[in-house]
């Protein structure tokens, strides 16, 4: 990256951090997962035993969800938000290319949802470990392979956010993201079922977004061992892969879009 | 030497099961360097889409649009120029004094620098009082105060401002004025839009004035001296006229 990129994107950054701060959307979720959790503790408080995997299923699933619909929101309005308020102008009036832009959207969103998918997270840890549950070294390894995977889930709605419409973008990704571990399913339940061409297949599940890649949560709650480093290795190739690809995708659109 | 220079420019709108709308048409003129140019028109006239063209958000249906010589898209000819939009409201979360930073970053300054510049601009539009007060709680005057200093971050030889005196009151309308004519004293050429005709009357050098995309006069302010009449009477009866010529064109 270029000193120019870097100070580009460091200055969109500072400002994004900043407005998602003070628009306290993560205090609202960090109250929630709180809740849930706090929900589940209740067993524990009246005195229901044995229950450990069960608040850390709760307690992993609430982060998966909120960790997602936080993602989408926060990057699915970066680039609108700028159009809708015609701040655009001024910001491309600087001497910044609009795929520098659409970097520093792209990164800044990165940043801000994977700071909150961390509060988010360590705050539940910290909860649960009050009820004396531990959690094995694997919980190292499913914060940095979310982390790799929040980069390219915004990678992916931020180029649909140059496509559709706000509401479209967010409505979209929420499926595709949710959708992406079921998605997989059906289509190999097609090919055993129906006979669907192993090609097709293959095709259209590399073609497919695999958000559910890169959730380690079933494998935290049920303590299995770490997984070889190779494997987190091999996931930020598909990450880097895939995500650049999606941004290429968007800065194509972005790069001649008509403005407001 | 030409800091803008506009040839032959039409910019279309496609639209849905609908001949394009054309916006501008075979539009050429130059702005020469420490010049004043008004851009007039009635609303929707084209000013706003030349305008964008000319900063390099909207891509031309031809012609050819240069700034110092470079190319409109390129992100070099930017180095040099300030924009204000027509009424764009900066984030409501950071103040001005981060909306400016945030700015003056984009722009390549940095560190001491940047602080001194910010600072001062926010004195220089009497804003620094509300420096640390969140955009949203701004009046809209406050704001295009806002978008005024982050325009002349960096120190711009070319200034584009649309509809510049938009929200100010007559007190913040003469302190625009004053300040545009420190920067013309500076060197800085100035090309704007603006419906307040008595601004237009008392800064600039030379007006244009577009008719349904096309440019229907254009003249010195001192050419228009020996007029009887304000240069709102001047401005009517020009695009009164260009109307008149356009309907007979239709006809005929």
């Amino acid at each position: 990256m270029s000193a120019r990129t870097w100070q580009i994107t460091r200055a969109m950054l500072t400002a994004g951090t900043l407005e998602t701060l003070r628009r306290k959307e993560l205090y609202v979720i960090a109250i929630l997962a709180v809740l849930m959790v706090l929900g589940a503790y209740t067993f524990h408080f009246f005195g229901v035993r044995g229950l450990e995997i069960f608040i850390k299923d709760v307690a992993f699933t609430a982060i998966g969800v909120l960790t997602t619909v936080l993602t989408v929101f926060i990057t699915a309005r970066q680039i609108p938000d700028e159009i809708q308020r015609r701040t655009i102008y001024p910001l491309l009036a600087r001497p910044i290319s609009r795929g520098q832009l659409l970097f520093a959207k792209w990164a800044t969103a990165t940043f801000t949802a994977g700071f909150c998918f961390l509060v988010l997270a360590l705050l539940t840890a910290g909860l649960i470990a009050t009820l004396s549950i531990g959690l094995k070294p694997i919980f190292i390894q499913y914060l940095l392979l979310k982390l790799l995977g929040i980069g390219w889930l915004c990678a992916m709605v931020i180029a649909l956010s140059v496509y559709l419409t706000p509401p479209a973008c967010i409505t979209l990704s929420l499926i595709l993201a949710f959708g992406s571990g079921l998605f997989n399913r059906l289509l190999l339940m097609a090919h055993w079922e129906s006979g669907l061409d192993a090609l097709w297949v293959n095709l259209l599940y590399g073609i497919l977004p695999h958000w559910d890649f890169f959730d380690m949560g079933k494998k935290v709650v049920y303590d299995w061992a770490m997984v070889p480093w190779w494997v987190l290795g091999a996931m930020g190739g598909y990450a880097v892969l895939n995500g650049g690809l999606w941004l290429l995708l968007g800065w194509l659109k972005f790069r001649k879009q008509v403005l407001g | 030497m030409a800091v803008v220079e506009v040839r032959n420019l039409v910019i279309e709108y496609r639209r849905l099961f609908r001949p394009p709308l054309r916006a501008v048409d075979n539009l050429s003129f130059e702005v020469r360097e420490g010049e004043i140019v008004g851009f007039l028109g009635v609303n929707g006239a084209g000013k706003t889409s030349t305008i964008k063209a000319i900063m390099g958000f909207q891509p031309p249906t031809s012609g050819s649009i240069r700034l110092f010589g470079l190319s409109a898209t390129d992100p070099r000819a930017r180095q040099q120029v300030g924009f204000l939009p027509e009424t764009a409201l900066y984030s409501p979360y950071l103040t001005p004094y981060e909306t400016l930073r945030l700015y003056g970053e984009l722009h390549g300054l940095r560190g001491h620098a940047l602080k001194a510049q910010v600072e001062a601009l926010l004195e220089a539009l009497k804003i620094d009082h509300k420096a640390h007060t969140l955009n949203k709680h701004l009046s809209k005057g406050m704001l295009q105060r806002v978008g005024i200093a982050q325009a002349l971050l960096g120190d711009p030889k070319l200034l584009v401002l649309d509809e510049v005196s938009s929200g100010l009151d007559p007190i913040g309308r003469r302190e625009l004025r004053d300040l545009l004519k420190v920067q013309q004293a500076r060197g800085v050429t100035i090309f704007f839009s603006s419906h307040d005709l008595n601004e237009v009357a008392t800064i600039c050098d030379r007006i244009l004035i577009l008719h349904q995309g096309r440019l229907i006069a254009e003249h010195t302010l001192s050419e228009l001296a020996g007029y009887p009449g304000s240069l709102e009477d001047y401005f009517v009866a020009t695009v009164q006229s260009g109307r008149d010529a356009l309907l007979k064109e239709v006809a005929a």
